[in-house]
């Protein structure tokens, strides 16, 4: 082993041990890694594609298997009590929404008599919910006296681009998969961040730097160390949730360069901070931007422009691509590249700001 | 025998605070060269200097007939340095404390146990250092300094704030070094300790060079000499104290010697603490 790799060696193996004698890292690193592991298989693998819906029609048993049949993916669960149906749909388990029909609606409708029905929502029931309800009783009401609509329905002609995902939608485990990943990212570079402040502020890398150990040596150790501790973990949590049964290579290429972008981040978070307090605060500053695009998997529609530009985009895009699509590699290449990018902005704005931090020192 | 250390006419500023401003002197192996002053009169700057942790915004280093700026490198290697802070890894025991710097040296095998005991810490070499007093943490970080055995040891207030028994070991250390052919620069603002230790001293003061010699030498040429008589008088126990450097008081303390009221008579020299004020004006504290 050459001089220098010997020194570089010799500053990780002693970070190693700083960071698996301190208690509070150790333990945030652990319980994380099994918290995020158990919330990630306690979660729904599928999604619940149809909607379940509350209906207190009297003596109308065949109406309301018309009624199911009417629209597809639509779950009827009959009441007798409208009680119990306002109960149901407050609860919102069984049922998202409710149709309670007055008593005579069928006999009402057949004669053309005027009537109304209550349409029951829950009080976070989406916007779209309404009108779609409201047509649902109208259809009803044609069922009921035997009528077609008066107006010819035009013909439809479904058109998928992209994969169908009928039937087999993106499950909410799946789209938490990338921020768990994050979470990690994320501890390990305040844990980095944590490890190279107190070397600064307790004085300790001038004492390295009078030995032949230069300012290079331990800017590499450090950054083996953090991309080490990042990426083993994010491995290891990936590992945990049964990703990597395709796309493999993308995903630990991805998990590389996220590492070594949040060892960057760690680098000028670990200058600026002067204490732990001032640690939160820079790693904060970098974590909260940092975290949005994982988020943004979360909630349907597309990332707005300014999230897209977000360093950590592209691994959010190549995790999602290839865990729920089946994307390869000529789907995440542009990702990967762009976060490429990233990463080397953010390494060389680390290395140079420890670099002068620690010749202030 | 060429000097270790030589360092000519060196300055430095932190900005507009000028902290180090023509300092020159040499340090041979085997001597221990004592740089004494106040706090913040340059002390810890000059040492930054010489060990490559700053570089010379003028004037000449020079280590082991190594350049200090060109061979910094190699300086590094064959020295020694203990700072004034304590910064030793508080997570990690001694020994892997030491360890550590031993293999920063490049030492794969280095007698670890040796190194605690000489500075009486080998019951505690396995513990965490953040369980260490202050005058441990301090012995811990002289022997850290002598991983490498250094040819050259820079010593930054190596006893600064100890208890007796930690202070007399570092000292014990020093002089240890220094038999060995190791050439012992240490800053200090004890006039004892450097009077104890030193060789030579240099007094430092706002970054300049009052006087340098060895510090018998100093007390002597520029400090007083007198002696305090202690004698019974009519009114009770009197004290006299005769200058020897002045005209007539020999006559005086020969007058006075043999007589039966003399109860006592000390002979009083000079400190360094005296000879430093009467350079600085001021005291070393």
């Amino acid at each position: 082993m050459s001089a220098r790799r010997g020194i570089v060696a010799a500053i990780l193996a002693k970070d190693l041990r700083a960071f698996a004698r301190d208690r509070f890292y150790v333990s945030v690193s652990l319980l994380g890694l099994v918290a995020y592991v158990l919330l990630f298989w306690l979660l729904p693998a599928t999604v619940e594609e149809t909607v379940p819906l509350g209906v207190r029609l009297e003596g109308a048993g065949p109406v309301l298997t018309g009624l199911a049949g009417a629209a597809d993916g639509l779950d009827v669960v009959a009441f007798d009590d409208a009680v119990a149906l306002e109960t149901a749909v407050a609860a919102g388990d069984e049922v998202v929404a409710g149709l309670d029909f007055p008593p005579g609606f069928l006999a009402d409708v057949a004669a053309g008599a005027p009537t109304t029905v209550r349409v029951l929502l829950p009080a976070d029931a989406p916007e779209e919910l309404r009108p779609a309800l409201t047509a649902l009783v109208r259809e009803l009401a044609y069922l009921v006296a035997g009528e077609t609509p008066p107006v010819t329905v035009p013909a439809v002609d479904e058109a998928i681009v992209g994969t169908d995902r009928a039937g087999a939608q993106v499950s909410l485990r799946e789209q938490l998969r990338p921020l768990l990943v994050f979470l990690v990212l994320l501890v390990e570079m305040f844990a980095l961040a944590s490890l190279i402040a107190a070397e600064i502020h307790q004085r300790t890398i001038t004492a390295i730097l009078v030995t032949p150990a230069r300012v290079s040596d331990v800017l590499a150790a450090k950054s083996l160390l953090g991309t080490g501790l990042a990426f083993g973990q994010a491995l290891l949590i990936l590992l945990a949730t049964g990703t990597f049964v395709r796309g493999w290579t993308i995903l630990a290429v991805a998990l590389l360069l996220g590492s070594v972008l949040v060892t960057g981040m760690a680098m000028i978070a670990g200058s600026l901070g002067r204490d732990f307090i001032g640690i939160v605060f820079w790693s904060a500053l970098f974590m909260i931007p940092l975290t949005v695009p994982a988020f943004s998997v979360l909630f349907p529609g597309s990332a707005a422009a300014w999230v897209q530009a977000l360093p950590t985009y592209g691994l959010v895009r190549v995790i999602v691509g290839v865990t729920a699509y089946g994307d390869g590699w000529s789907q995440v290449g542009a990702d990967l590249a762009v976060l490429a990018g990233w990463c080397l902005v953010a390494f060389a704005v680390g290395v140079v700001v420890l670099r002068r931090r620690v010749a202030r020192v | 025998m060429d000097a270790a250390v030589v360092a000519e006419d060196l300055a430095y500023a932190y900005g507009e605070l000028v902290a180090v401003d023509g300092v020159s002197f040499a340090v041979a192996p085997g001597e221990v060269f004592g740089v004494l002053g106040p706090n913040g009169a340059g002390k810890s700057t000059t040492i930054k200097l010489l060990t490559g942790q700053l570089t010379p915004a003028a004037g000449r280093v020079a280590v082991l007939g190594l350049d200090g700026v060109a061979d910094r490198a190699a300086i590094q290697a064959r020295i020694g340095v203990c700072f004034e802070e304590k910064n030793v890894y508080p997570n990690l025991s001694a020994r892997e404390n030491l360890r550590f710097f031993g293999r920063l040296f490049g030492i794969r095998e280095l007698d670890v146990d040796a190194l605690l005991a000489r500075v009486g810490l080998s019951e505690r070499g396995g513990d965490r250092v953040s369980g260490y007093s202050k005058g441990m943490r301090q012995r811990l970080m002289v022997a850290r300094a002598l991983v490498n055995a250094p040819d050259v040891l820079f010593l930054d207030e190596p006893t600064d704030g100890l208890d007796p028994v930690s202070a007399r070991t570092i000292r014990r250390l020093i002089r240890d070094e220094a038999a060995r052919g190791a050439a012992v620069l240490l800053t200090t603002h004890d006039m004892y300790e450097a009077d104890e230790l030193a060789d030579r001293v240099a007094f430092i003061d706002t970054g300049r060079i009052l006087a340098m010699d060895a510090p018998e030498e100093l007390k002597l040429r520029h400090g007083t000499r007198s002696v305090r008589v202690r004698l019974r008088g009519a009114g009770g126990i009197e004290e006299q104290v005769i200058s020897l450097d002045g005209d007539g008081d020999t006559d005086l303390l020969a007058d006075l010697v043999g007589r039966p009221e003399v109860l006592t008579i000390h002979t009083e020299e000079a400190t360094l603490e005296d000879v430093f004020v009467a350079f600085a004006g001021r005291g070393l504290t």
